[in-house]
């Protein structure tokens, strides 16, 4: 039994179904994301573990409680916004202290927990100042402290970083990761970024339009993703129309260049249409040794990103991206030289057209 | 709030000044035309100012005038000594609280339900407030007349739950602070909606009710503080609309202030007008104190 359980949940608004039969179960202690673009029901999904929306069918169940209906303020939910939604009245102690001075603690123990929290987000200097006072990172810091300090059995966070600017984004999120791990609470983060689902969770969910398309670790999603959205979604990606040519040994063809894939063949006929995606990772130049998918190619033009170059490189028609580590030891290719390109079986992903 | 709303009426009107601070590149644009719509805004905003100044002056001026050849305070001492303008005073006095706390009951919690689950339902209840406006108070207490002077049943049957509302005292108060309640409803409800604009009402009952925080405890802690200088302006003008309101008073035969200085009006020249200006200052102390107590509070509550 697990300890968070999302079951046959759906939701309509009007006409619109906005999730479309939901199923997760989460563990205790677990990091899970909900990732995908935007309007695809995130949010709707997250609001209804909170109570702030009732399913129009499916059942909720935390820790063998069923709380489908249940009011907000009768569970005991976490909640992070994005707008941080500090009470702008009070104090940062206040804000912390809120849920547990709603719930009638005694005041010893409300300070002594209000302390404890405002270590554990490193803010003891800011303890008195009001919200706005305090800069977008520590606000979202004092949130989540206000939210712990309740001891939830889940916390969420709703797109909880979008606010905030890139080097406090990658900081903070690291930062509520080691805060959940260390206090062994359940958390579901809701985002469309996927590098943040990426870097910070234990399994991803990835949505599309009110439906769950892949559910797994982000090794399982970033490697071996199941269909073409979650493909795309998630990192870069090249893709080509091909057609299959030898279901059994996995070769593909596309425009006549033959790659041979590890899987995703099983079950087509020869001549079937597919599409194949390449990481641009996966792609390397082709050096005496390799044997397998090496393939002509001419350089069409190359990007330097930092840690990265990105080559832009025409194979038959198609023009791929092929990410290389920046060595300023190696030379790189001349724009319009011929060169061979290769990639592991692995690497060539079959899809659906 | 009060320099906002002055701000807010200028700009309507059309008026804008304030100093430029324009850099040395900008001087081009100092063209003659630019010049006239300054010379113009400046103009129509010292008529404007005069439009207001000049009675108030020709007011004080002549309450210090009751002696003659002297300035000195005698209608004002002449006023005050008068004990029925203490007991008139404290009763609009009281009125005005009890119209200003119903009003905060009543209006708070509908515009924070209205903006929080029937947003769709502010185009019916803003065109409401605003009733007060179109519908002359006269039109107002003759039918409160009306409909009060005869006994209140229980519907459909013969059983009678009061006597006439208009026949005794705490029915006739009764009577009246709805009646102002309606005067203040454009002011009040305003006002409140307002202030809960500047906050995010929505995220804020959320991120409470998260904390496990029930509807009373967040109307309380959380949304009634957070539009503090809101609800104070908006009590600030139904204060002032009901110290001073005479139709309603004088049809519903109440000791009020404003029927007594309308009477006092008839008889004497000087007492009036010491009262007028008195209560005008007032009004600017009371605003002034409001600016005081709440200018830091509405930074707060603004800045991000
Ligand atoms: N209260 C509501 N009434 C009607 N439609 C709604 C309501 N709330 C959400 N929706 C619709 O449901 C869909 C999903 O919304 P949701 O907020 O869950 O998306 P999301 O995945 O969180 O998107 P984003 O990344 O933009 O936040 C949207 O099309 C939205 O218009
Ligand atoms: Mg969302």
């Amino acid at each position: 039994m697990s300890y968070l359980s999302i079951s046959n949940v759906t939701k309509q608004f009007g006409d619109a179904v906005v999730v479309d039969n939901f199923n997760l179960d989460i563990e205790k202690g677990e990091f899970v994301s909900f990732l995908g673009p935007s309007g695809c029901g995130k949010t709707t999904t997250l609001r209804m573990v909170a109570g702030f929306e009732i399913p129009t069918s499916g059942r909720i169940l935390l820790d063998g409680a069923d709380i489908t209906d249940k009011a907000p303020n009768q569970r005991n939910v976490g909640m992070i916004f994005q707008s941080y939604a500090l009470f702008p009245n009070m104090t940062v102690a206040q804000n912390i202290g809120f849920g547990l001075r709603v719930r009638k603690e005694p005041e010893a123990m409300i300070k002594q927990r209000v302390d404890e929290m405002v270590g554990l987000i490193n803010l003891e200097k800011h303890a008195n100042k009001y919200p706005y006072q305090l800069s977008g990172g520590q606000q979202q810091r004092v949130s989540l402290a206000r939210a712990l300090a309740n001891r939830p059995q889940v916390l969420l966070l709703d797109e909880p970083l979008s606010a905030l600017d890139a080097k406090i984004r990658v900081s903070l999120r690291a930062e509520i990761r080691a805060i959940q791990k260390s206090l062994g609470i359940t958390a579901i983060f809701v985002t469309h970024d996927q590098e943040e689902a990426l870097s910070i969770s234990d399994r991803i969910v990835v949505m599309n339009v009110g439906e769950m398309e892949q559910v797994g670790t982000p090794f399982e999603i970033y490697n071996f993703p199941k269909t073409r959205f979650v493909a795309n979604f998630v990192g870069s990606l090249n893709t080509a129309d091909a057609e299959v040519v030898d279901p059994a040994k996995g070769l593909v063809s596309m425009d006549g260049v033959q790659l041979e894939a590890a899987e995703g063949t099983d079950g087509r006929k020869k001549g079937d249409k597919v599409k194949i995606a390449i990481r641009p990772e996966r792609l390397s130049f082709a050096s005496e040794q390799k044997k397998a998918n090496v393939v002509d190619c001419i350089i069409e033009n190359i990007t330097f990103l930092g840690a990265v170059v990105r080559i832009q490189v025409k194979i038959g028609n198609t023009k791929f991206n092929m990410d290389t580590f920046n060595n300023p030891f190696l030379e790189l290719p001349k724009i319009g030289a011929k060169e061979q390109v290769t990639c592991s079986k692995e690497a060539v992903l079959v899809l659906d057209d | 709030m009060a320099s906002e709303k002055i701000r807010k009426v200028v700009e309507m009107s059309g008026i804008s000044f304030g100093v430029r601070v324009g850099k040395q590149g900008n001087r081009k644009s100092w063209s003659l035309s630019r010049l006239g719509t300054r010379f113009w805004s400046w103009f129509w905003f010292i008529l404007g100012a005069l439009y207001f100044l000049l009675p108030l002056y020709a007011t004080a001026n002549f309450s210090l005038r009751m002696e003659r050849d002297v300035i000195g305070f005698k209608a004002y001492i002449r006023a005050f000594e008068d004990p029925e303008f203490l007991k008139t005073f404290l009763y609009s006095n009281v009125l005005a609280l009890l119209t200003i706390v119903a009003s905060i009951i009543l209006i708070v919690p509908t515009a924070y339900w209205i903006r929080l689950r029937l947003p769709e339902a502010r185009r019916i209840v803003e065109f409401i407030t605003l009733l007060p406006f179109v519908v002359p108070a006269i039109i107002l207490v003759f039918g409160l007349i009306r409909i009060y002077s005869s006994p209140i049943k229980i519907p459909f049957t013969d059983t009678t739950l009061f006597q006439p509302l208009t026949t005794f005292e705490v029915g006739t108060d009764i009577l009246i602070v709805a009646g102002y309640m309606v005067l203040g409803l454009p002011y009040m409800y305003r006002s409140v909606d307002t202030g809960m604009r500047t906050v995010d009402v929505r995220t804020l009952t959320e991120a409470a009710q998260s904390l496990g925080a029930s509807w009373f405890t967040i109307i309380v802690r959380v949304i009634l503080p957070n539009i503090r200088a809101a609800l104070l302006s908006g009590a600030l003008l139904t204060f002032a609309i009901v110290v001073g309101e005479v139709t309603l008073a004088s049809f519903l035969g109440v000791p009020a202030f404003g029927p007594y200085l309308f009477l006092l009006g008839q008889h004497r020249a000087y007492e009036p007008a010491a009262l007028s200006f008195a209560s005008f200052l007032l009004t600017w102390v009371a605003m002034g104190l409001i600016q005081l107590f709440t200018g830091g509070q509405g930074q707060a509550a603004g800045a991000h």
